[in-house]
């Protein structure tokens, strides 16, 4: 099995905080990894520092490659996408446009063609990202004119338009019931299925328990546990620091 | 370790006070030990220095206060100079320009040829004297004063306060959820306003002020003599800084506007509401530059509506120094730089200074707070803070054009008839606004679609034409390589200029821009040995043996026909590069360009996460705008003849960006009605020719709409137009029965 990202002792400091304190992980092909942990853990911090937003100390490793000197675009362009707790939609693009702006690389001879002749390339495959999340319909619509989990998977289509090998995902069940949260399993499930890499924030942890193969725990910043779904189920580390005391899992 | 612990003492506030003041002191070491003239030179700049130094504080207490970066506040000191000076020469207050209902009356009656039709206007003046003269003459020397200093300060920075409270609650609260673009656009329209509003009451002659604070000569050891009020106005700046100081730290109000400085909400801890805090601040910053605006006139002998105006400029360089935070590095700085604008001046007026054409190189004062402020910018990059605000209000949306192509066709061909068939002025007024169209749709690529604030549209345009003045004078290059090899060079100028500001957020870039305009104005078109004293001349365009410049008439082009001057084929070549530069902007709003650089306006970090270059995207959108400006500039300076530093200062660039925002500022079409908009466009000739309202009205105007299109259309003329023929387009919809269609193009067209 190919290792796609691993960090080795990732720490990010926020003046005499350590919010991450050197944190192993490994992601491995086509594996969906969980990453949890209570509220100010740390979980956040980390796909920041992975993906480039927070300076950080440590490696990561991506594709065998070191990724530490990297901005954050190159890493994107490079194929560690990302999604945001927060949509961070595109407001003022259609949701077609927003899949456009991740799936497109700018040349000088395509932009001295698109001033006299704009084309719009792909156009059929990004319509079929779109279609895998039932989101064709709204291709013409503002992110502003959709629902809350429908902004929540143009996020998941827009980071999928970059072809990404590895795909860190920040919370994306936050603020959907629990419908809709087991419907965004499943389809994390079937990316994964289908050959991607994910790396999974959560603070649902029926979702992350069900459709993880790997789980890290952390707990102020440092890694507490790690193991499969039914070894963290019965860590007691991990029930005394998370799931102690009636916890949803 | 050591060293990361090292910069980051530095880069505190107290760290970089420690820097500033060393610096300081080593260099005023050093000119003390050349010569006692130099430093004589270093000590009258002290007076403007404390100035300066008043207004960086002001700034930076309306950035605390309410998030807002100042750029009317040198015109609001020059605007209290004339209240002082209006009370204390003929006692009377005047009145700006009220809005007169009637005037509209009288602009009808007027259309119906009755052009010396009158109603009654409001009063100009209103007068609170006890006494004195009431045939006072401005332009002439004071006779008798008719108040006495103390009463005329205490009234004059009374209506300062009122002032300050109107400014908040009228214009920057309705704005404290919109963008910085709104506000750095609602402080441009204030300047305009204030600026205006002086001019029309007491005309643009400098006026002879008498003095408020003694003026005798103090000696200092080794001969060196300073006036007195110099030595004042810097003391009562330290205090002035002292009690701020004291008052940010130890009282609840001051902790509470650092705390919402940083976030709104903190503020509201300490139980005080952001917007009582905002006013407080307005109040208090109006009235420190309205006392130091009154104080400067005696040390400047006298006073005019553009000279302290333009000190923004020195003091946005001390805040920006001071990051919008510290008082006491604000006012080191501010002192500093007066002091060594004085010395620079002292030492280019010497034998041994470099002579450019017979004469020392002007203006090198003026470049002195755009050197301060790319190095602070070079230096400091992101760590330069940003203020927390509640953004809600988004910037204006930017819509893929329909049917560019016909609709820019039919829009060419009816304008070019028009060219043929209108009287010159009318003629006069198309080129105007074609050519004004160019340069704001330079801001709809730079501002519009990447949301970055350029004060310098001008500037570059203007060195465009200076460049394509130059090719043709040294190297006959001809038409149409010298206007191209102009925008060339505007773009290396403007990136120059901009790159180090590009790579931080916020209103950074326009407080860099304004000061690299400044500096292109004073150091490149302003220089009588690069640029003559009319300006640098540009020949006509002329290709294949014709010339077609506006003052070639249009008989010797094809012969026959009446020789209209000025020649409309000179009008109908402007309306084609308009129409192409609109085509190609349409071209980049559609393509994968447009899509990236909305992105970046949209959201830098999720641009980013998307693996799109954001500084990348910012630098090409500011060459291209640059590019377009540039044009622009060939084509303006076709239009006069000449390149002249007024025509493309620091002051046009920023009526630039007013007149696109007031167009709409996200759209071609905005770019367009932004033209018609500019002075001596379309909607001057319809002011003066059709209302009969005369033209020194007519930035008057544009002040005050900037401000209310801020506020109430951030949309623009044009966004307003789209969306109303939208909402009607609904409602006919809705009154069929019928669901209203799609408004957003399909994207693969």
């Amino acid at each position: 099995m190919t290792t796609m990202l691993s960090t080795t002792g990732l720490t990010v400091t926020f003046g005499v905080n350590k919010a991450v304190d050197a944190l192993d992980l490994v992601v491995e092909e086509g594996q969906l990894v969980g990453l949890i942990g209570p509220n100010g853990a740390g979980k956040t911090t980390t796909v920041d520092a992975i993906s480039g937003f927070v300076p950080c100390h440590g490696e990561v490793d991506f594709l065998g490659t070191s990724m530490t000197s990297l901005s954050a675009t190159a890493r994107a362009r490079a194929g560690l996408g990302r999604t945001w707790q927060s949509s961070e939609l595109f407001d003022d693009l259609t949701v077609l446009e927003n899949l456009q702006v991740a799936a497109e690389k700018i040349s000088t001879k395509g932009f001295l063609r698109d001033l006299v002749n704009p084309r719009n390339d792909d156009v059929e495959a990004l319509e079929k990202i779109l279609a895998s999340v039932d989101l064709l319909a709204a291709k013409n619509q503002l992110p502003t004119e959709l629902s809350h989990g429908q902004r929540k998977l143009v996020g998941v289509a827009r980071a999928l338009a970059a072809s990404p090998a590895v795909l860190c995902m920040d919370e994306p069940a936050a603020g959907l019931d629990s419908t809709e949260s087991l419907e965004l399993g499943g389809r994390i499930r079937s990316l994964v299925d289908g050959g991607l890499s994910v790396l999974l924030i959560d603070h649902d942890m029926g979702l992350v328990l069900t459709v993880c193969d790997v789980i890290y725990v952390l707990d102020f910043g440092r890694l507490i546990a790690k193991g499969t779904p039914e070894e963290i189920r019965s860590s007691p580390v991990v029930i005394e620091a998370y799931l102690g005391g009636g916890s949803d899992a | 370790m050591f060293v990361s612990k090292y910069l980051q003492r530095w880069t505190t506030p107290r760290g970089i006070a420690a820097q500033v003041a060393i610096l300081l002191g080593v260099a005023l070491a050093i000119v003390i030990l050349i010569s006692a003239n130099q430093t004589q030179a270093l000590v009258l700049g002290l007076g403007a220095g404390a100035l300066i130094a008043a207004l960086a504080l002001s700034i930076t207490l309306n950035y605390q206060g309410s998030g807002v970066v100042n750029f009317s506040v040198g015109a609001m000191a020059m605007y209290a100079s004339y209240i002082y000076f209006g009370l204390r020469t003929d006692g009377k207050l005047f009145l700006p320009p009220i809005p007169n209902p009637l005037a509209l009356i009288e602009g009808v009656v007027h259309l119906f040829g009755a052009p010396s039709f009158r109603l009654p206007a409001f009063p100009a003046f209103i007068s609170v004297s006890h006494g004195g003269s009431t045939s006072y003459s401005y332009g002439a020397a004071i006779k008798t004063a008719a108040m006495s200093a103390p009463e005329a300060m205490v009234i004059a920075l009374a209506e300062c306060a009122v002032l300050g409270l109107l400014f908040h609650l009228l214009i920057f609260r309705p704005l404290r959820k919109a963008p910085v673009l709104a506000k750095v656009v609602a402080s441009i329209g204030l300047f305009i306003l204030l600026q205006e509003i002086v001019v029309l009451r007491f005309g643009s002659d400098a006026q002879t002020v008498s003095p408020i604070l003694p003026q005798h000569p103090v000696s200092l050891p080794r001969g060196i003599r300073i006036p007195s009020d110099q030595l004042f106005l810097t003391a009562i700046v330290i205090l002035v800084t002292f009690l701020l100081w004291g008052i940010f730290k130890y009282t609840r109000y001051g902790i509470a506007t650092r705390a919402a400085a940083e976030n709104e909400k903190g503020s509201l801890i300490l139980g005080f509401s952001p917007d009582f805090l905002a006013g407080v601040n307005w109040v208090g910053s109006t009235v420190l530059v309205g006392l130091f605006g009154i104080l400067i006139g005696p040390i400047n002998q006298s006073i005019d509506p553009y000279t302290v105006t333009l000190l923004v400029i020195p003091a946005l360089a001390a805040a920006l120094l001071a990051r919008f935070t510290s008082f006491s590095v604000t006012v080191i700085a501010g002192l500093g730089i007066g002091m060594a604008s004085s010395w620079i001046q002292y030492i280019t007026n010497q034998s041994w200074f470099p002579k450019v054409g017979g004469a020392a190189l002007p203006g090198l004062s003026d470049a002195l707070p755009f050197v301060i402020i790319i190095v602070v910018l070079m230096l400091r990059g992101k760590s330069l803070p940003t203020r927390g605000s509640i953004e809600t209000i988004k910037l204006p949306f930017a819509p893929k054009a329909k049917r560019a192509l016909p609709s820019t066709a039919l829009f060419t061909i009816v304008a070019a008839v028009l060219l043929f068939v209108v009287t010159p002025d009318w003629r006069l007024a198309i080129v105007n606004a074609t050519v004004g169209a160019v340069i704001c749709l330079s801001l709809v690529v730079l501002t519009g679609y990447v949301g970055q604030i350029s004060l310098m549209q001008m500037a570059l345009a203007g060195i465009s034409g200076f460049t394509l003045s130059k090719v043709a004078d040294a190297y006959h290059i001809p038409f149409p390589i010298g206007p191209l090899l102009g925008a060339v060079v505007a773009v290396g100028v403007g990136l120059l200029a901009g790159i180090p500001a590009l790579r931080v957020r916020g209103v950074n870039l326009a407080v860099a821009t304004f000061a690299a305009a400044m500096t292109i104005q004073s150091v490149v078109l302003g220089n009588p040995a690069w640029s003559g004293t009319n300006g640098a001349s540009v020949a006509p365009p002329s290709m294949f043996g014709v010339t077609f410049g506006p003052n070639q008439p249009w008989s010797k082009i094809f012969g026959g026909g009446k020789g209209l001057l000025p020649n409309p084929w000179f009008g109908v070549f402007c309306l084609v590069v308009l129409a192409l530069l609109i085509l190609g902007v349409v071209n980049i709003r559609r393509s994968r360009m447009g899509r990236q650089m909305l992105a970046v306006r949209a959201n830098e970090r999720a641009a980013a996460a998307a693996g799109v270059s954001v500084s990348g995207t910012k630098i090409l959108a500011f060459a291209i705008s640059a590019f377009i400006a540039g044009i622009g500039g060939a084509l303006s300076g076709y239009r006069f003849g000449s390149v002249t530093a007024d025509y493309f200062g620091a002051v046009p660039s920023m009526l630039f960006l007013a007149f696109a925002y007031l167009g709409g500022i996200s759209s071609v079409s905005g770019a367009v009605v932004g033209g018609m908009l500019v002075a001596g466009g379309i909607s001057t000739m319809i002011l003066t020719s059709w209302l009969h309202v005369s033209d020194q009205y007519t930035l008057l105007i544009a002040g005050t709409g900037l401000i209310l299109m801020a506020i109430f259309n951030p949309q623009g003329v044009a966004g307003g137009i789209r969306e109303l023929s939208h909402s009607l387009q609904a409602r006919r919809h809705a009154k069929r029965g019928e669901q209203p269609q799609v408004e957003l193009q399909e994207v693969s067209s």
